[in-house]
């Protein structure tokens, strides 16, 4: 018995081995590139007892905001196109949804009960048959369904790519709408916009905190002069912050990347100079010290370095320097007016807005200063850059429709689409992190 | 007009004002010092009290909030000014137009393959090709030179059956292959071990045998042969080696 089992053993080792050697021996099929960027995506509309129609639209909505799907429509489904219940593997019906030409299937249902909306959803992998994503969502009833919809498309770019989606985040930016410049905040897709201040001053420079409980601006609310406050979404106190320091001008502040500390500018001698700080505005330490104005700082995504701008050189240009200070180094040196830098969450890159002529472009520079590519040219100006947390999106303001409006657009240049349309100018963006 | 560049003109207006306020003592010591020459040497000291008080004036220009401009642009750049001066936009909107790509160019679509006349043009096309395009992968590095660019691993020519189908087998993958956009500039390939019937129906799962070091990458890769199935009919059935490279990889 022993000897027959050896003897299988090796017979299929041979087998396996020759079959191995075969396929080395052959030549290879080397495919280079992809001929598609995006899924073909079949989704159902959820049953339930909420609004389904404008359920299905929001996630549309924010797959689409993706750049990373395009939608088959409802009308080429061989299935149903509303879910009952969800799928088991042997009932999933890949075939037919691949048929149509779908990669991907997303079912879904929804319900709203006494007091909690629920959500559940499944993501299939259509060309091996396999369910990806199986989650359930459950949130108070007042809260916005909606948004629930942005959260499952995001669900469904993560589990595709490793990298969630943002249609679930928000941006906060300055808008003149009702005269002044106040904050304001809407959803990634520019839905939901939403003064945050309305103090009838003049309000500036939102930037969050890495939670994204909070945002930081400044204002001349109090004194006529420029201070920071905090703005809350009820946890933590709203108000006036950085009081020691409050008998300097502060321009603006931005968080470091561990929450605790801020980059701070601020002119205590008449030059502008970047500080770093606690929260509570003590133990200032300056890291910038000279006679230039050195303004605009953004922290590297592990907090070690800032990029900031500074006009030592002449003219303002970007800088980069250790998180204590040392080691600057200039960084642009094309045109003589390059400003406004924001280094990506994922460290690759740094936006900033370059003059060209006589407007501003957004520029794209590594932080080695190798690679320095315009993203995006237009005769009107385009301002401001931010990166969304995912690193594959850049919001900013452009005068290019005559008052400057919000627009985002991917890193790759593609897909620009506007976020505002509002009466006065929007401008100053600042992209939220992921929501937890 | 940014925020940053409100800040920047005015601090460039309050450098400025330092500057005039710097000439200013500088000019009314250099009178004093001409008016007092030959006179007692402390009355010099009294020049940097003058600093002291005029220090004063630089205050309103600091406080002073940032006017609500109207749309506003710098001028055309001169040598080397360091603050740029505004001048008035037209309203007019104009039609938005966003300049082609910079990081990471547009895919471009796949070439339709042109019909090869017989097996013999197949294979001059497919020599073009690789010549051209064809990477080092591994495979093709250990191929001795004196097979050429067409030498399977151990030396031996491929024969122009095979050289069709590759071709052939390339343009249907590469169609089927979702590559998001992310992964265009990365370093990325990935080995697969196909393993097709005669007709090229795809047997079982493919079997990854290299790992590009990014699992969403690979899944992809996985994805595209699973989609493809059928591929063309290949000249054995049995199993087949597959190579994915993001497009600019090298």
């Amino acid at each position: 018995m022993r000897a027959i089992s050896l003897a299988a053993i090796a017979v299929f080792c041979v087998a396996f081995t020759a079959a191995d050697a075969r396929a080395a021996d052959r030549p290879s099929v080397v495919i280079q590139g992809g001929g598609e960027q995006k899924f073909a995506v079949a989704l159902q509309k959820f049953g339930g007892n909420f609004d389904a129609e404008a359920y299905r639209e929001s996630m549309v909505d924010a797959l689409e905001f993706s750049s990373l799907f395009r939608l088959i429509d409802r009308k080429a489904f061989l299935g149903p196109a509303t879910t009952e219940v969800l799928s088991e593997r042997d009932e999933v019906g890949c075939l037919e949804w691949s048929t149509i030409g779908a990669d991907i299937f997303v079912e879904g249902v929804q319900r709203l009960e006494q007091e909690q909306f629920i959500a559940e959803f499944a993501v299939w992998d259509l060309a091996g048959c396999q369910r990806k994503l199986n989650r359930r969502y459950r949130q108070a009833a007042s809260a916005d369904p909606l948004m629930l919809a942005r959260r499952m498309a995001d669900d469904i770019v993560e589990v595709l790519t490793g990298v969630r989606g943002v249609a679930s985040t928000e941006l906060t930016f300055v808008s003149k709408r009702d005269g002044n410049p106040e904050i304001f905040v809407m959803n990634a897709d520019g839905s939901n916009q939403r003064a945050a201040t309305a103090n009838r001053s003049i309000n500036n420079f939102p930037t969050w905190s890495p939670s994204g409980d909070s945002i930081i601006y400044t204002s001349y609310r109090s004194e006529n002069r420029p201070m920071l406050y905090l703005s809350t979404r009820g946890r933590g106190k709203p108000g006036r912050i950085l009081a020691p320091l409050s008998s300097n001008p502060l321009y603006r502040a931005v968080y470091h990347p561990n929450g605790r500390e801020l980059a701070v500018v601020m002119s205590p001698k008449g030059s502008a100079e970047i500080y770093r700080v606690d929260l509570a505005g003590k133990n200032p330490r300056n890291l910038t010290r000279s006679r230039a104005i050195d303004v605009s700082p953004s922290w590297s995504p592990d907090g070690d370095r800032l990029a900031f701008v500074s006009d030592r050189s002449g003219s303002p240009q970007i800088y980069l320097m250790d998180s204590d200070g040392a080691n600057v180094r200039r960084l642009t040196f094309n045109g003589n007016y390059n400003t406004n830098p924001a280094w990506s969450p994922d460290g690759r890159w740094i936006a900033y807005q370059g003059r060209v002529g006589g407007q501003f472009d957004i520029w794209l520079i590594d932080p080695e200063g190798s690679v320095n590519l315009p993203l995006i040219s237009h005769p009107r100006s385009d301002e401001s850059p931010c990166w969304s947390p995912d690193s594959r999106k850049i919001a900013f303001s452009s005068t290019r429709r005559g008052s400057a409006e919000i627009y985002v657009i991917d890193s790759s240049g593609e897909n620009l689409r506007r976020l505002t349309r509002s009466s006065g100018d929007d401008t100053s963006p600042a992209w939220g992190p992921f929501p937890r | 007009m940014t925020g940053t560049e409100e800040l920047f003109i005015q601090l460039g207006e309050l450098r400025r004002h330092e500057l005039r306020r710097l000439i200013a003592i500088s000019f009314a010591a250099h009178l004093v010092v001409v008016a007092m020459f030959g006179f007692s040497p402390e009355s010099r000291i009294s020049v940097p009290r003058g600093v002291v008080a005029v220090e004063l004036v630089q205050a309103p220009a600091v406080a002073r909030p940032a006017p609500p401009a109207p749309v506003a642009k710098p001028a055309p750049p001169k040598p080397a000014p360091p603050v740029p001066k505004k001048v008035v936009l037209p309203a007019e909107p104009t039609t938005p137009k966003v300049k082609p790509k910079p990081v990471k160019p547009v895919e471009k679509p796949a070439p339709t393959p042109a019909p090869a006349e017989n097996l013999e043009d197949a294979l001059a096309q497919l020599r073009d090709e690789i010549g051209e395009e064809a990477p080092p992968t591994e495979i093709a590095k250990a191929a001795p030179a004196a097979a050429g660019p067409l030498g399977s691993p151990d030396g031996v020519p491929i024969s122009p059956e095979v050289a069709a189908w590759i071709k052939k087998t390339k343009i249907h993958v590469k169609n089927n292959w979702i590559l998001q956009p992310g992964f265009r500039n990365e370093v990325l390939e990935t080995h697969v071990e196909v393993d097709l019937d005669a007709s090229g129906g795809v047997r079982g799962t493919p079997r990854i045998s290299r790992r590009s070091g990014n699992p969403y990458y690979d899944e992809s890769v996985v994805r595209a042969i699973q989609k493809s199935s059928p591929l063309p009919a290949p000249p054995e059935a049995g199993k087949w080696n597959f190579v994915f490279q993001p497009e600019d990889y090298y």
